[in-house]
């Protein structure tokens, strides 16, 4: 019998290994999945909900309504999209373009600065099947991926049999965390977990590279020498290394410079690689199609044909600024995910959200339209966090409307 | 020791750093409003020195508050072996987010890693509730 295997838009991972049982065009059993994808899969049921200032209404008064919002606004915030298809997100963008809206995704305040460098090939980079395949040093540093991206120690860097490392995690693999707590995988990689302190990363870099170098590393805070010196032997050894980098990490230092300049040495010495440990299950997707149409990956400004770029553009800084008179969320919840300090702006202009799923953002939402999720009740691309491009269907009939039939509606009215 | 250490309520200083939870994560999905997702995210992660000095047992409430908001969550033990005295772990919330600086430097990325705030007993006050919060 041939399986039928499902993608889950669950992380960025895209695992493409999951099998689903279903019964009345819901899905009721998710194999393989991890416990984040397990949930995910089965969310696939929701009917479709319109609402304008908190009452149900139907589609076209949702879409009509977004579209005078829109309209009427002079200074447009388009922002999320790190949880939508590609076609989605190009979609979005053709619409910032139209509207002279600000565009942001969550990478502008996660690991941006660190996917920009991968994009432009400034940092050596790879992908998660080369991992599997070859990988026999993998470092997570400031990432706990078994929280984060469950499947990524089983699927790809530690646990499995890759084509060239049939001894696997016993024999050829040594796992590595670096981290200001003991995470989950900080537990898994025993005695190679690196504790250091926070906004200890800067020094820890910096002693590694002392290490690297034959100089005695030391750090203000007394980190064993001896470990360093340890740690330093485990990456000249490297053949296949991989630095998985987290926001532990990147919030920590005060530029990429350090890690960059640590990437620089390694690789004089060992094979070491970079990647991020993007979170939305397409932030990378939206970053690649951004800078294909720009030449940067967030924080953007189109006006009247021309891109305005910078820190200035992105939703932090244009919420705490008041620089922005509505907002077009899509597929994300500022309202969870930012400081209150800077999001409750937000709720002094009319916002548009268009989501799966019921958040403070669609409560909080003049107009609410509630969309089908990616992956499950839609079908699309996708870019994995290592680049790699993923294509998928959906794996039930929808009961609502996929975000890219709404955001075109939108278009076309507009 | 800090002068908030005698007082009837003790008060301790602490630098909040969010971090990930699956089971939260999991929550989240099913239900953004749901008791499991609130439980696994208005919590604050204590070194057991801390919740000693602040005289309040695991699954106690505590005021977590500073000049950006105040929020009432549920304390817990970290369960780290190495002893992390002053430094508190937090799931990333709504409820952290309520205390996150809106200084940024200009440079759009707020310090959701590196919150400072003052923690005392809630004396039973319960948890503040998601709606409130905005």
């Amino acid at each position: 019998m041939e399986n039928n295997y499902h993608v889950c838009t669950g992380c960025a991972l895209l695992c493409d290994d999951i099998e689903v049982g279903s019964e009345k065009n819901k899905i009721n059993k998710v194999f393989t999945a991890c416990r984040i994808g397990m949930a995910h899969m089965k969310e696939g049921k929701g009917e479709a909900i319109f609402r304008v200032d908190n009452k149900s209404v139907d589609e076209a008064t949702a879409i009509n309504e977004a579209v005078t919002i829109l309209r009427n606004a002079k200074k447009p915030l388009i922002f999320g999209l790190g949880a939508s298809t590609s076609e989605t997100q190009k979609i979005a963008i053709k619409l910032a373009k139209k509207i002279n809206a600000t565009l942001d995704d969550n990478s502008s305040f996660c690991l941006g600065g660190v996917v920009e460098t991968l994009i432009k090939n400034e940092m050596k980079t790879c992908t998660l099947d080369d991992v599997r395949n070859k990988a026999d040093v993998i470092i997570y540093w400031g990432t706990d991926p078994s929280d984060s991206h469950p499947r990524l120690l089983s699927k790809y860097s530690y646990f499995p049999r890759g084509k060239e490392k049939q001894r696997g995690w016993e024999e050829e693999r040594t796992a590595i965390a670096v981290d200001v707590r003991k995470s989950h995988t900080a537990k898994i990689s025993g005695n190679y977990f690196f504790q250091i302190p926070p906004k200890g990363d800067e020094e820890f870099i910096d002693a590694v590279i002392a290490g690297l170098s034959g100089k005695l590393p030391k750090t203000s805070y007394n980190y064993p020498p001896k470990k360093l010196l340890e740690l330093a032997n485990i990456l000249k050894g490297a053949k296949f290394g991989v630095i998985f980098v987290g926001c532990g990490l990147i919030y920590s230092l005060e530029s990429l410079e350090s890690l960059s300049r640590l990437m620089k040495v390694l690789n004089e010495k060992a094979n070491i690689h970079l990647m991020a440990m993007v979170g939305n299950y397409n932030s990378m997707g939206f970053n690649e199609n951004l800078f294909a149409e720009t030449g940067y990956l967030n924080s953007v400004k189109f006006e009247n044909g021309i891109v305005k770029h910078g820190p200035e553009y992105s939703i932090v800084e244009s919420l705490k600024a008041k620089t922005v008179d509505a907002a077009l969320i899509v597929d994300s919840d500022p309202f969870s995910i930012l400081p209150r300090s800077i999001v409750k702006n937000l709720q002094e202009i009319p916002v548009v959200s268009i989501d799966p799923y019921e958040t403070l953002t669609s409560r909080h939402s003049k107009v609410y339209i509630n969309t089908a999720i990616s992956g499950v009740e839609a079908g699309g691309t996708a870019t994995r966090m290592d680049r790699v491009k993923v294509s998928f269907e959906p794996v039930i009939e929808a009961n609502r409307p996929s975000d890219e039939a709404i955001l075109k509606k939108i278009m076309e009215a507009l | 020791m800090d002068f908030g250490s005698f007082l009837t309520s003790p008060e301790i200083k602490v630098k909040i750093i969010t971090c990930r939870d699956i089971f939260q994560e999991k929550a989240m999905i099913e239900n953004h409003f749901g008791e499991d997702y609130i439980n696994h995210s208005a919590v604050i992660k204590l070194d057991p020195a801390d919740l000693k000095q602040l005289n309040v047992k695991k699954g106690d409430t505590v005021i977590v508050k500073n000049s950006f908001g105040r929020i009432v969550v549920k304390a817990e033990e970290s369960g780290y072996e190495t002893p992390h005295r002053g430094i508190a772990f937090m799931p990333k919330s709504p409820w952290p987010n309520m205390l996150v600086s809106d200084e940024t430097g200009g440079m759009g990325v707020p310090r959701f890693k590196d919150i400072s705030a003052n923690v005392t007993s809630a004396k039973g006050e319960k948890i503040t509730e998601m709606e409130s919060l905005f």
